[in-house]
Order: structure tokens, then C-alpha cells, then sequence
């Protein structure tokens, strides 16, 4: 019988069982691959370790960061890569690869950095699942590392500029979007029937960009004009979410 | 890989030169342009293009590829030149500040290592050990050598648009259609090549890097070929240890 594995994650809204990237990425790989988690969503009485989530905890040991974490399910036999091929395998670490240099930095943004949604959505409801003093510390460090990711790899030294940086990184990630889209095509999946890792990666990049509401919402509505995309995520909800869902 | 004429030049402040900070950069006429992604576009309104053949979801996955090797091998080559005490402090420091009298030369690299390092704590790599370093290392080259498997380059099969508009143009119709596909290098080639050749042939403390990417006879294969179909060498640089 094998021990509980508790995850830690943010919590959700807006239809979504996460509004965080990364917290979604693993919850999804666990729902694909068919892994038993306990998920312990964090609210104010969170004792735990601050900034790392998601958390997953086992018997022995602690692990952070998506890519670990999937890791350490594969490792346990939960592998929703199982059916593809070494090609298809390699095909999904590059297309990770794309998600993180060219949709990132625009999703940070539009979370973290551009002011109206910062202030009126995003922190507000960061704040109000912590408990206090860390509501009032972390999620400015949350936005200033947000931040700080964006400057320092899109950035040009040694003045960085975050007017210059940021028609960059909004044109790249239409961009990115663009080139998801036509490689999923029809396809319920980017590999086929089955959903494998880099639907995970995909669902949990997107989901949060299409289902929170902004008042900034430039990226958000070019997704929306992808309609094989949001059919992606909404498809991935009902079937994979459902269930867990209360009223949204 | 396009013909195109150029001449390389060595300079010490080809970094402050560039428009980005970057290098390399290219000086045509009175436009100067930096780094790979810009430079080809720029080649390519000009009227040269390794890609146009490509189909769009081709073209998606190569664009992927790009992304997967800068993001694992360009910051592992960062990591090891500026992180790792070993190299840095016997190889680095030295190379970078070798163009400047003391004490620019101190001054100047430790700068830049201060900017790399937190870059890398930024992107999640400030805590990563050298061995987590060399496995992610690991698992790009088996990516790259699984995506080009027994074929010479990445992309094998693409249509030569140029061939193929002459011969339409010139009514000698359409038979033979397979006539038109020709094999040809691609941007993520010469990416690839560039990344992996400098880990091949640059002499670091130790060899590690370089053996992650001998452990793929496909990839050493691949440069060997790029090294002397393109830059007519008779015998490779490549090493063998």
C-alpha cells in the first residue's frame, strides 16, 4: 500500500481547482497519470514552508518544483508518458522548453507586474489565503520575483527596462500561442487520445490565463480567439475536474 | 549554411558594441543586428532562409527545439563557466579579463559573474548542484539525439520552394514532384552545432560536459559533418579522449 502523497497548492477560483501555473501543471499530472493525491489546499492557518508551492509531501521526503515532482510520481510508477514514443518524449521536453521562455514571461506578467491586475485581482486574493504578517510580506516578494524573471532574462543589461521588455514579451507569447495552436490542430490531445505531461505543462500554463477575470486582459483575449485552445482547457475541466469542483 | 559572405571579427567590447548586450552581432551597411533570433530574420528579408520550406507545424517544432537548447545547454555553458568555483576561478576569470589591464580585468569579470548568478537564481538554477547541472545536460542531448535519430539534419524532408517555383514557372510541370524535396539545414542545425561544438572543442578543468555529449554517437556524427561540409575542415577538431 503506498504511503498518502499530499500535495500543497494554491487554491482555486474562477472554475479552476488552481489559479497558479504550477500548482495546476502537477494537480493535472496526477489526474492524467492516475496518481492517489491528497491535495491540502493553503488558507490562513498554513504553517508551511513559504514560496516553494506546490509542495508534495511523502512518507521520507519533501519535493518542490513541478519538474521534480513529476519526476518522483514517474519514479513511483505514475506515468502518463507511458504510451509515447522517444521521439514524442524528446518532442515534449522542447516544447516545455518553448513554454517557459516564450509564454511565461507575458503569463508573470499579466499575474504579477502589470499594476491594475496586480493590485485589484492577484494580490488581493494572495493576500486573503495567507496568514497574517506573511499576507502583507509574501506576495510582493511573489511580484518582485515575478519581476526580477522577466527583467533579467528578456531584459538587456546592465539598464533593464521593463517598457522595452514588454512588447517584446506580449508579441512572443501571441506568438507561442499561435504555434500551440496550430500543433494541436483538431487533436484532443497534443499526443493523440491520451493526455501526457505536456498536456499538463499546456493546461496549467493556459487555464489560469483563460479563466481569471482582469481588467488588463490583452493576452487573455488573443486566447481566446484560439478557440482550439480553450476548447483544450475546457475539455480538461469537465472531465478531468469536475468532480472536485464545488460552485467554482 | 546560407552562402552568405562574412567576415568574423574578434573584438574585447563586442559585449557594449551590441545593441542587446549580446553577442554575436552582425554590422551590414549601417545596420547593426544581435543575436541569433533577430540576425535571421533579418537574413531572411533579405531574401535568405533556411526554414521556408518548412511547414507550420514544422516549423513550431523547430522553433521548440530553439527554446529547449537555449534554456538546458546555453545556461548549463553559463552555469559551468560562472558557477562552477573549479572552472572560474582557473579558467574564466583569466579568459574574460585577458584583454584588460588590472584591475579592469578583476573588476569586469566579476561583474559579469555577478549578473549570471543571479540570472540563474531567477530562472531556479541559483540552488542547482553540478550533477543536476550535467543531468539536465544529459537529458537535452538524448532529446536532440532522439529527434535526429540516423537522418543528417533535423529537418529532412522539406519542400525547396526556390526549385520548385523555377520548375513550375518554367512549365516543366510537376513530375518528379519528389524532385522538389531536397536536405537541407535548418537554424535549429546551426544552433545545435554552434552549442555543442564549443562544449566539444573548448578545454574546461573538467571534461564531464563534453562526455555528456559523446555518450550520443548521432550528435558527434552530426558535427563532424557540419564541421567539415561547412567550414572545410579536413580533419575535425573534435577530440576522441
Amino acid at each position: 500500500m503506498a504511503a498518502p502523497l499530499e500535495l500543497s497548492c494554491w487554491g482555486g477560483g474562477w472554475g479552476l481547482p488552481s489559479v497558479h501555473s504550477d500548482s495546476l501543471v502537477v494537480m493535472a499530472y496526477a489526474k492524467f497519470s492516475g496518481a492517489p493525491l491528497k491535495v491540502n489546499v493553503i488558507d490562513n492557518t498554513w504553517r508551511g514552508s513559504r514560496g516553494d508551492v506546490p509542495v508534495l509531501t511523502t512518507e521520507d521526503n519533501t519535493i518542490s518544483q513541478p519538474a521534480k515532482i513529476l519526476n518522483f510520481l514517474r519514479k513511483q510508477k505514475y506515468n502518463a508518458d507511458y504510451e509515447l514514443s522517444a521521439k514524442q518524449g524528446a518532442d515534449t521536453l522542447a516544447y516545455i522548453a518553448l513554454l517557459e521562455e516564450k509564454l511565461l514571461p507575458a503569463v508573470l506578467h499579466t499575474f504579477w507586474v502589470e499594476s491594475d491586475n496586480y493590485f485589484t485581482v492577484t494580490k488581493p486574493w494572495f493576500a486573503s489565503r495567507m496568514p497574517f504578517p506573511l499576507s502583507l510580506i509574501l506576495p510582493g516578494r511573489m511580484s518582485k520575483g515575478a519581476l526580477n524573471r522577466i527583467l533579467l532574462t528578456r531584459g538587456e543589461p546592465p539598464l533593464y527596462h521593463l517598457r522595452e521588455v514588454e512588447a517584446r514579451i506580449y508579441r512572443d507569447a501571441k506568438e507561442c500561442l499561435n504555434l500551440l495552436s496550430n500543433r494541436l490542430g483538431t487533436s484532443q490531445f497534443f499526443f493523440g487520445d491520451m493526455p501526457s505531461t505536456l498536456d499538463a505543462y499546456v493546461f496549467g500554463f493556459l487555464a489560469p490565463l483563460y479563466k481569471v477575470r482582469f481588467p488588463k486582459v490583452q493576452l487573455q483575449e488573443h486566447l481566446k480567439q484560439l478557440s482550439n485552445l480553450c476548447r483544450f482547457c475546457d475539455d480538461i475541466l469537465n472531465s478531468y475536474f469536475r468532480l472536485s469542483l464545488g460552485d467554482g | 549554411m546560407c552562402n552568405l559572405p562574412i567576415k568574423v571579427v574578434c573584438r574585447a567590447n563586442a559585449e557594449y558594441m551590441s545593441p542587446s548586450g549580446k553577442v554575436p552581432f552582425i554590422h551590414v551597411g549601417n545596420q547593426v543586428v544581435s543575436e541569433l533570433g533577430p540576425i535571421v530574420q533579418f537574413v531572411k528579408a533579405k531574401g535568405h532562409s533556411l526554414s521556408d520550406g518548412l511547414d507550420e507545424v514544422q516549423k513550431a517544432e523547430m522553433k521548440a527545439y530553439m527554446e529547449l537548447v537555449n534554456n538546458m545547454l546555453l545556461t548549463a555553458e553559463l552555469y559551468l563557466q560562472w558557477c562552477d568555483d573549479a572552472t572560474v576561478g582557473e579558467i574564466t576569470l583569466a579568459r574574460y579579463g585577458s584583454p584588460y589591464p588590472w584591475p579592469l580585468n578583476h573588476i569586469l569579470a566579476y561583474q559579469k559573474q555577478w549578473e549570471v548568478k543571479r540570472k540563474m537564481k531567477a530562472i531556479g538554477w541559483g540552488n542547482k548542484t553540478l550533477d543536476q547541472v550535467l543531468e539536465d545536460v544529459d537529458q537535452c542531448c538524448q532529446a536532440l539525439s532522439q529527434r535526429l535519430g540516423t537522418q543528417p539534419y533535423f529537418f529532412n524532408k522539406h519542400l525547396n520552394i526556390w526549385k520548385f517555383t523555377v520548375h513550375v514557372l518554367s512549365k516543366s510541370g510537376l513530375e518528379n514532384f519528389e524532385h522538389y524535396f531536397t536536405i537541407m539545414p535548418t537554424e535549429l542545425d546551426a544552433l545545435v552545432f554552434g552549442h555543442l561544438y564549443t562544449i566539444l572543442t573548448t578545454q574546461m578543468t573538467n571534461d564531464e560536459l563534453s562526455e555528456k555529449v559523446k555518450n550520443y554517437s548521432n550528435l558527434l556524427a552530426f558535427c563532424r559533418r557540419i564541421e567539415q561540409h561547412y567550414f572545410g575542415k579536413g580533419s575535425s577538431s573534435i577530440r576522441l579522449s
